[in-house]
């Protein structure tokens, strides 16, 4: 069979296969009928066919270009998953995203251990010492802090009104910071530790600093609402970190390249969850924190509501469901 | 690459390369920037509300302006697109939710130390030029493919050859002749001597002969006088 032949012959086919594929992507405005799934499979599988035959008959290039395309093109079609639609986000919500947490708590434990020591540890040292959040942060930086969380300041955590660049600053580097302990398991896991311990050490010094002059209830009354969300966030991300570095160094059975990809897969919904909780994270801080107007208490009391919240959505959330 | 499918198939795929990457990476970076302008103006006239609101999109901008286009139905961001350039897992298939998070959230590790260092080489090292975040997502970067010119040589007669060819050679001859209109005449001239054996004109070369090599070829793709 010559190529012309073999093309005249199921040319037919290809275009209809085309046609269809044409409409299920939405690459042309089409108003005809439902796309018949089972046709399209049909379709396709001749099509994997007569590629293999013009392969095999070394037909020219065209033709094979024609049809490395059309069963690539089907093969997207037919074998993509559905992973979008309401659905799929509530699944994600109430069932995924906790349960893969708890399946990983050894790791979360360890990563809310690497932030949570340092900042305690810090914070008591430089409340005792406070001269030594000289050796965290330069004097500068230092005195804004102050300055951010004084009661005079018309917006807390802010500078001024006029200073916006800072503080989109200050909440795009709280967020990243979250990002960073997840990617630093790439470098075996040293690099989730190192991010995790450096920005625990970080708040320890500024919240022990800023206790010990006097700025202490306007501070607490300002990270407390949304560190619920960016606090757990940043522990879950460095937990996802450190179980992609324990892949790299502990494989098991399988390559290394293997284990990292298992690993990334697996904790996928830890880091999605966990940038979900970044953004409400940010939305309370650019909303809710940052008015000064609020009396403290109303704030205590709806940051333990979050607290709260978050931890039993993080204990309790989808252990039933099947 | 390749990627086999259930049917049995082989599906090429052709991983993109670093300036191809760099291209589609600079012009989604300027498009960044102007939505980001954009909205600080908006933002600017709302005042500190607007200042709240261009901050949290600008984080969202940031990190999800990748992924959402990739997941969406053409699978890469508009300069990825406008350079022809796609993001697929390295089956072959469309990327799923979970390897697009996780292969630009991996973006963190790929800029170290500096100017995204690290994926410069990954991409430089590696054959399928995958930074980090490629790697650990399974996910491939690939050029959309192109069609290949279509057999056009209507103005040549066909002629049987004058000896029996074995499957490679035919297909050798076809391919001649789909390169033909991009190659100069003499290039073309001296490729076709190699072939002429095909024709009977072993030895020799010239116009002619190059016309009669084509003419088996139009032969062997099935056309008749």
């Amino acid at each position: 069979m010559t190529p012309l032949h073999f093309e005249e012959l199921y040319q037919g086919e290809w275009q209809e296969l085309e046609g269809l594929l044409d409409q299920l992507l939405r690459r042309k405005k089409t108003t005809s009928a439902p796309v018949q799934g089972d046709r399209v499979a049909v379709l396709y599988r001749r099509a994997c066919e007569h590629l293999a035959l013009a392969r095999a008959r070394s037909y020219p290039a065209y033709l094979l270009d024609q049809l490395e395309r059309l069963t690539a093109d089907a093969h997207q079609v037919i074998y993509q998953r559905r992973e979008f639609g309401l659905t799929k986000v509530r699944y994600f919500l109430n069932v995924d995203f906790p349960r893969t947490v708890r399946a990983n708590a050894g790791y979360v434990w360890l990563s809310a251990a690497l932030l949570y020591v340092p900042t305690m540890v810090i914070g008591w040292l430089v409340y005792v010492r406070p001269e030594l959040i000289l050796s965290v942060v330069d004097a500068s930086t230092a005195a804004s802090f102050e300055q951010m969380y004084s009661d005079s300041a018309t917006a807390i955590g802010r500078e001024a009104q006029g200073d916006l660049v800072m503080f989109g600053f200050y909440i795009r580097n709280n967020i990243s910071v979250a990002f960073q302990c997840f990617a630093g398991g790439l470098f075996v896991g040293i690099g989730s530790m190192f991010y995790l311990i450096y920005n625990g050490a970080l708040f320890g010094a500024v919240a022990g600093y800023l206790t010990e002059r006097g700025h202490g209830p306007t501070f607490y009354a300002f990270v407390v609402t949304h560190s619920a969300f960016e606090l757990t966030a940043i522990v879950l991300s460095g937990a996802a970190g450190l179980k992609i570095g324990h892949a790299l160094v502990v494989p098991g059975r399988m390559s290394r390249m293997q284990s990292l990809v298992e690993a990334t897969r697996n904790c996928a919904p830890i880091v999605a969850g966990s940038a979900i909780m970044l953004l409400v994270a940010a939305a309370i801080e650019a909303f809710w924190s940052s008015a000064a107007w609020l009396p403290h208490a109303v704030k205590y009391a709806v940051a333990a509501g979050c607290w709260i919240g978050v931890l039993s959505y993080l204990t309790f959330q989808g252990r039933s469901a099947n | 690459m390749a990627a086999e499918t259930p049917e049995g198939i082989v599906l090429e795929l052709h991983p993109a390369g670093l300036p191809a990457r760099f291209y589609a990476f600079i012009l989604d970076w300027i498009i960044r920037l102007v939505i980001m302008y954009a909205i600080a103006m908006i933002a600017g006239i709302l005042g500190g509300v607007g200042v709240a609101f261009w901050l949290i999109l600008l984080f969202a901008l940031e990190w999800f302006y990748p992924i959402v286009f990739e997941l969406g139905r053409s699978g890469a961001t508009p300069g990825k697109k406008t350079f022809g350039l796609k993001v697929v897992m390295d089956n072959g298939l469309p990327v799923t939710p979970a390897a697009s998070f996780a292969r630009n959230l991996l973006r963190v590790a790929d800029f170290l130390p500096f100017g995204y260092g690290i994926a410069v080489v990954s991409m430089l090292l590696r054959q399928d030029c995958k930074r980090l975040g490629d790697i650990a997502a399974a996910t491939l970067v690939v050029h959309e493919p192109h069609a290949a010119p279509r057999v056009t040589l209507e103005k040549i007669e066909p002629i049987a050859p004058v000896r029996s060819l074995a499957p490679r050679d035919q297909a050798a001859l076809v391919a001649l002749a789909a390169r033909a209109p991009t190659l100069t005449g003499e290039r073309l001239n001296e490729l076709a001597a190699l072939a002429a054996a095909v024709s009977g004109d072993q030895g020799r070369s010239g116009n002619a002969v190059t016309h009669r090599v084509l003419g088996v070829a139009q032969w062997l793709m099935g056309r008749r006088s």
